[in-house]
């Protein structure tokens, strides 16, 4: 069993590992401007690269540990932590982890062995379902309040508060207040929002997507608090997730290296970027970039349908599918990327250009312009 | 000249005390409620930010423009009021209003429950237990408006002056103690307060005009106003700003100069002498240079320490237990002619001079006092980026110094929600000196090896993640990797961070 686990663990050449760079790369970038891990694009990248579903998904949330330690440092310094709060998500978490980590092995050890090299395609096939329909759910929502508030024509909107307002309105004791996203909510609520954010990172490797818009829509917890707190439950959670997956060896440490190797330079370029975008344009960019991944995922699901018996079609087309589902993930990364490199360009030149104080000095009673002096480095 | 806010919750007796008060002293009574008319009238929706606000508190950007143009409304007609000579104003939140003033009478007053029930109930046609709900609805509706707008909790207490129960004090005996503290000298005009008043009236006019003018009202602002000299700072991608702010505030009655700042950002710097020449000085206009940050001024006079001698309680009249009075230099707004006869003022002018040179002007503030008053001042500044705590308590020796400063620092980060470092750790926190150069090289080579052995020993990683050593030491791979990938994380987080510092992106 375990010799044909590391069998599973790719080989990696020059050319592998500067893919694996690039994926970083770009996951970083879209992670710091997004807010959310990059795995909806590291994950599947990956998987395209010929690692397995699990595999991908292990050395990421491995690598989402050490780069959630990294980023929750600098956000707590900013006071953005409710560490209360990331404690009671933390606990329910676990099981939500527990839960997507036997469901993964399980079907990593069941499904496909009738087809040779297809040993993961039930755990594949059911990463990339659950992929699709929640990161489908977020950028459909995401491009609805874009076009809501177009129409209402409030451009300077925050997130609507409505869920959490009615769920407090509830009064579900035990209700608890956390003090620094200064907020109050029921146990019950944060249990079911624990377990859902913890299964989802513990399946696809994507906690932030929901934890930080639940935390948002459904607790009422200003948004740079949920951030913030987010990725500190996320070093516990990536910790709790790496550990699991590492004792059942599906954690490739090669990989989880060479993407640092790429996102922590792409995380600081989409950070800077998101200080210059307005969020209207940054909403717009994610969705956009989520959907092509999305597409990207269900142009690969025949391949592992047809691994798992369910389909019938020749084993010469998976070259096509699979090709097909690589240019859309590359091109909604590059795409996107580039959209958001373009603008930390244009905002680095800005930040050099602005350099400048206009001094209006009045002489009381004559009411007019005495002088006027604008400084520019 | 006395100022009395008296402020408490729905039916607890605030306009009584206020009538009672007036007709002892015949000072003019301005409700909340004839304000909040005026500015309807002046077409402010203040309907819409108070169901904003309960609805959802959220503070989105929307929402804080109407609240500081409601802000500014009622500190520009309080200005007004007070410079004409005394008055009382009644309210929900009134002794948070005029924030800074130190010769303002802050009254807070609440009544008994079942008092305020029946009052309710025969005010608004009710049954009793109607009215009680209505009350707690309305309590907590408040609570969240003063939290929301002032940002502090309604039952703090720290905020008054004097704070009546009207179960135990009738309402004639309380308006004769407040009419007896408003003649205290603590509660007399200063310099120094008038001064404060003349910058509060100064702003306040300022952001209505830039509020209500077509040209700058959708833009997000931050205004301040010192001894006349006016500073706008605004964002860098509305350039006509720069052009429009200063034909906006053109006529402005008692301004004599307007800076107007294009900066993404702001950084506050707090010190009790500034120097332009200094480390400090550099060392934050490097930072403000690369973040594209203006830098806002504040000189901290720290107040009279304390020397209470617990031996001898008659010593308590001389122990630092009275209001401390800063020896501000004001001019009312008018510049000396001869620069001879200048007051000291902490080189607060040569040093915004310089940031003016350098075109990252935020403004600048004197106060004296302690975290409070700085919240007060710069609370409806918007936030800031960083917060820097510069050379402080300087008549102290170096160890009391450093922790004066740093307890100074926590207090402001608890309660400003920004971030906050002492000058010391700027340099090894934002800039690049040589120890950073020194951490760059040292973890660069630790990569360099780790890697190095990772990716030419591959098939021993896989065997150790894995094979058949996995097989038999699970926990070892695995207690490995929580400690190995941290590690990597902080050694490489930390060379990214650095090699980006020195190309001036972070």
């Amino acid at each position: 069993m375990h010799e044909l686990l590391t069998m599973h663990f790719i080989d990696i050449n020059l050319a592998t590992a500067l893919q694996v760079v690039l994926l970083g790369f770009i996951g970083g970038i879209l992670s710091g401007f997004i807010g959310s891990g990059g795995a909806f694009f590291m994950t599947p990248g990956m998987m395209n690269l010929g690692v397995d579903g699990v595999i991908a998904v292990a050395s990421n949330i491995t690598h989402k540990f050490g780069k959630a330690m990294v980023g929750s440092r600098k956000h707590a310094a900013a006071g953005n932590v409710d560490k209360k709060l990331a404690a009671y998500v933390l606990v329910t978490a676990i099981i939500g982890i527990q839960i997507a980590v036997a469901i993964n092995s399980y079907l990593f050890k069941g499904g496909g062995d009738g087809h040779g090299t297809a040993k993961g395609a039930g755990a594949n096939l059911y990463i990339s379902l659950v992929f699709a329909t929640i990161l489908s759910a977020v950028a459909v929502s995401m491009l609805r309040d874009i076009l809501k508030s177009k129409g209402n024509g409030d451009g300077g909107g925050g997130p609507s508060l409505k869920i959490a307002e009615y769920l407090s309105r509830l009064h579900l004791p035990p209700v608890i207040h956390f003090p620094v996203a200064d907020t109050k909510v029921s146990l019950w609520i944060l249990m079911l929002v624990g377990i859902a954010t913890g299964y989802l990172a513990g399946t696809i490797g994507v906690g932030g997507f929901i934890g930080v818009p639940a935390m948002i829509y459904v607790f009422g917890v200003p948004t740079a608090v949920a951030t913030g707190t987010e990725l500190f439950l996320a070093l516990f959670m990536g910790a709790f997730g790496a550990l699991s997956y590492a004792y059942q060896g599906f954690v490739d440490l090669r990989l989880t290296m060479l993407l640092y190797l790429g996102s922590l330079v792409g995380i600081h370029l989409g950070v800077y970027g998101v200080k210059v975008v307005n969020e209207k344009y940054i909403r717009v960019v994610t969705s956009l970039i989520i959907l092509l991944c999305v597409f990207s995922r269900i142009v690969a699901i025949p391949v592992y349908l047809r691994q798992l018996s369910f389909l019938d079609f020749p084993a010469d087309w998976d070259y096509y599918f699979n090709i097909t589902s690589k240019f859309f993930l590359f091109a909604s990364g590059i795409g996107g990327a580039l959209v958001i490199l373009l603008k930390v360009f244009h905002a680095y030149r800005q930040r050099r250009r602005v350099q400048k104080t206009m001094l209006v000095v009045q002489k009381p009673g004559l009411k007019q312009v005495e002088a006027v002096r604008v400084l520019r480095n | 000249m006395a100022i009395v806010m008296i402020s408490s919750l729905y039916q607890s007796g605030r306009e009584e005390l206020a009538q009672a008060l007036a007709r002892k002293t015949n000072w003019p009574v301005v409700s909340r409620e004839d304000l909040v008319d005026q500015a309807r009238a002046a077409g402010i929706k203040v309907g819409r930010l108070e169901l904003s606000i309960i609805k959802s508190p959220g503070m989105h950007e929307k929402l804080a423009r109407e609240k500081e143009l409601y802000l500014a409304f009622l500190t520009n007609a309080l200005c007004e009021k007070a410079r004409q000579g005394d008055f009382i104003y009644h309210g929900r939140a009134g002794h948070l209003l005029l924030p800074g003033i130190s010769h303002r009478l802050r009254v807070g007053l609440t009544a008994p429950q079942e008092v305020r029930i029946k009052r309710a109930a025969q005010m608004l046609h009710m049954t009793p237990e109607k009215a009680e709900n209505y009350l707690l609805q309305l309590d907590e509706d408040v609570g969240r408006w003063i939290h929301t707008i002032h940002r502090v909790d309604k039952s703090d207490l720290n905020q008054f002056d004097v704070f009546f129960n009207l179960e135990n004090i009738g309402l004639s005996n309380a308006a004769g103690i407040v009419c007896a503290m408003a003649e205290l000298p603590d509660f007399q005009p200063t310099p120094a307060s008038m001064k404060m008043l003349d910058d509060l009236h100064l702003s306040s006019q300022a952001k209505l005009r830039l509020a209500l003018d077509e040209r700058t009202q959708r833009a997000d602002l931050q205004v301040q106003a010192d001894n006349g000299v006016v500073t706008v700072t605004y964002p860098p991608h509305d350039e006509a700003l720069g052009r429009d702010i200063p034909l906006v505030l053109a006529d402005l009655s008692g301004c004599r100069e307007i800076q107007c700042t294009m900066a993404e950002t702001n950084i506050l710097w707090v010190q009790e002498r500034f120097e332009p020449k200094s480390d400090n000085f550099q060392q934050i206009l490097q930072l403000a240079q690369r973040w594209g940050a203006a830098v806002e001024l504040l000189r901290l006079v720290p107040p009279g320490e304390l020397q209470f001698d617990p031996e001898d309680p008659g010593s308590l009249a001389d122990s630092g237990f009275s209001r401390p009075e800063c020896p501000l230099p004001y001019d009312g707004g008018v510049e000396d002619d001869e620069p001879a006869t200048a007051e000291d003022d902490g080189g607060l002018r040569l040093t915004e001079e310089e940031l003016v040179n350098r075109g990252r002007c935020g403004g600048r503030h004197t106060i004296c006092g302690g975290t409070d008053k700085i919240l007060e001042q710069v609370q409806g500044n918007g936030r800031y980026a960083l917060v820097v705590i510069g050379d402080m308590f300087l008549s102290k020796g170096h160890s009391t110094r450093t922790r004066r400063t740093r307890e100074l620092a926590l207090s402001i980060r608890d309660r400003l929600k920004a971030p906050v470092i002492t000058a010391d750790e700027l340099k090894a926190r934002f800039l690049f000196g040589k120890r950073q150069a020194v951490t760059l090289v040292g973890f660069l080579a630790l990569l360099v090896l780790m890697f190095g052995v990772v990716f030419t020993h591959q098939e021993a990683v896989k065997n150790f993640l894995s094979g058949p050593f996995h097989q038999h030491y699970k926990w070892v791979a695995s207690v490995f990797m929580i400690f190995f990938i941290p590690l990597i994380a902080y050694l490489y987080g930390t060379v990214t961070g650095l090699a980006l510092k020195i190309i001036n992106i972070d």
